[in-house]
């Protein structure tokens, strides 16, 4: 016997993804690892991150994780990137533990846009 | 939350509604008007609950063609097989103690037969080919001198392949092996002549076909060397071999459902048919997409498929409102690819993305477009989201 495994927030964002998607010349970072593709693609101006998105192939706490990243850190400074931890988002989603492995690749893949984006605004550096 | 009226319904292979017809004569044995007696008692309430539980052995016997004192009710098709097996197993122990099974079979007779591996019996687990059928060379080959009991279902729960137990029998009897059947998924829904086929054992259960649940029965054939140990002790009731009080009004149900059954098998068999073969028409065509099991030879009421490059947990999650089966026997949090698909040869990716649609009598054509639909579009979403894969 089991009980809903999502709570209603993950429902919600898996229902309406409404970040998913991609950006024609926008920044962008993908990663594949622990049975999940993630690609989060950014546009930024004045430093901040005016939109974002994302393409996501795994299960529907990966989604919903996504999706709630892209809603929250749209409008931020691109260097809040460099400093997300996803465990806010797995308490407040209520993802199983067992899970965190493959939504730590979302993480893996913030940072990852984080660089990206920081080495495209200095080029020098 | 889902309203329970948004439901639609396709996971009849893992238990249908009671037949409105046996619920209520169910209603009415169980009450002060009824005949709630225990049938071990010897006053004229008792003798009556006997004469209802007689009737109903005889209308389920009449279903498989066999005599109706060849029928032990158990609480459903998990303990005949337990009873079978185990029950089987030492009964012929002295003869010898292998055994043989397939890897497709479910929990409730792998199970069993684990527990006799750790008691120092020795199985062998036969793989199916890719269509999920048994290779009967495979068997014949298997067989042995101290092989007594081999255990092959009739039709899987999963994908919906029938095995041809009639051959299976054929090569067991000439061997004097006792060969018993899963018959969970089959009973009241195909034709089974027990009078006919080589069976010694056959499990079965009332929920899979408009029956309540938490009854069974085992078949136990009127041969010299088929007998099974009782796994239960604490009455004499059924020969003794699985003790305890009758429940008058599920034994009543479930031989309701069987004289239900076998009125309107060919019936049932062609809607089966119908709505199997409109929602495979409805999909075939997506790109991707693999009947697990066969299509032409499998059960109608079950259709398993699997698609390429989905992710299984959340198709099964933008199925809904549909109440259909994954192909992943879910393991806390984390849903595991079956080990029945597994089998079969299809890889982890494409075992996990396997759905299990099930229809049954209530099914509709409008259920089955819903279905479609539904599946469709999950698939292009799922696949509208997901990245290229990194190179």
């Amino acid at each position: 016997m089991s009980g809903d495994p999502y709570s209603e927030r993950v429902r919600q964002l898996f229902e309406a993804p409404r970040h998913a998607g991609s950006l024609g010349g926008a920044l962008s970072a993908t990663l594949e690892d622990q049975g999940v593709r993630i690609r989060l693609a950014a546009e930024i101006a004045d430093g901040e991150m005016r939109t974002l998105r994302f393409q996501a192939w795994g299960c529907p706490h990966v989604i919903a994780v996504a999706e709630a990243f892209c809603a929250d850190y749209e409008g931020k400074s691109v260097s809040t990137l460099l400093e997300f931890s996803v465990s806010d988002l797995m308490q407040s989603l209520s993802v199983p533990v067992e899970k965190t492995g493959r939504i730590l690749v979302i993480e893996d893949a913030v940072r990852s846009l984080g660089n990206i984006v920081r080495d495209a605004s200095n080029p020098d550096d | 939350m889902i309203e329970r009226a948004a439901l639609v319904y396709l996971d009849y292979a893992a238990s249908t509604p009671v037949d409105s017809r046996v619920a209520k004569a169910m209603t009415a044995l169980m009450t002060v008007d009824g005949n709630f007696a225990n049938p071990s008692s010897t006053h004229a309430a008792g003798r009556r609950s006997v004469e209802h539980i007689a009737h109903a052995a005889g209308q389920l016997a009449a279903l498989l063609n066999t005599d109706a004192d060849r029928l032990i009710w158990t609480s459903g098709a998990t303990e005949s097989d337990n009873l079978a097996i185990l029950g089987g197993a030492h009964f012929r122990q002295e003869r010898g103690r292998h055994l043989i099974t397939m890897r497709t079979e479910h929990k409730a007779v792998v199970d069993p037969f684990n527990v006799l591996e750790k008691q120092g019996f020795e199985v062998t687990w036969l793989d199916p080919e890719t269509d999920g059928v048994l290779d009967i060379a495979k068997l014949e080959a298997a067989l042995r001198q101290d092989t007594q009991l081999v255990s092959i279902m009739h039709v899987n729960n999963e994908t919906g392949v029938v095995q041809d137990i009639e051959q299976i029998g054929t090569v067991c009897r000439a061997r004097d092996v006792l060969l018993h059947v899963d018959a969970a998924q089959s009973v009241g829904k195909l034709p089974i002549d027990l009078e006919a086929l080589p069976v010694d054992l056959m499990s079965m259960t009332a929920h899979k076909v408009y029956g309540p649940k938490g009854i069974g029965a085992l078949y136990i054939a009127d041969r010299p060397g088929v007998h099974v140990d009782p796994l239960l002790f604490g009455g004499g009731q059924q020969q003794r071999l699985r003790p305890g009080t009758l429940p008058v009004q599920q034994i009543v149900a479930f031989g309701m459902t069987a004289e239900i059954a076998r009125s309107r098998m060919s019936d049932d068999l062609e809607h089966l048919r119908a709505m199997h073969n409109r929602f495979w028409s409805g999909i075939r065509d997506l790109p991707g997409v693999l009947v697990n099991g066969c299509i032409e030879t499998g059960f109608p009421g079950i259709l398993n498929v699997s698609i390429e490059d989905i992710e299984g947990e959340s198709l099964l999650l933008a199925l809904e409102p549909l109440c259909v089966a994954t192909g992943s026997a879910c393991n806390s949090q984390i849903q595991e690819p079956s080990y029945v698909l597994r089998a079969l040869g299809r890889s982890d990716a494409l075992a996990q993305s396997a759905i299990r649609f099930s229809f049954g009598r209530p099914t509709r054509i409008e259920h089955v477009d819903f279905a479609i639909d539904r599946y469709r579009s999950a698939i292009e979403k799922l696949r509208r989201i997901a990245p290229e894969r990194v190179q």
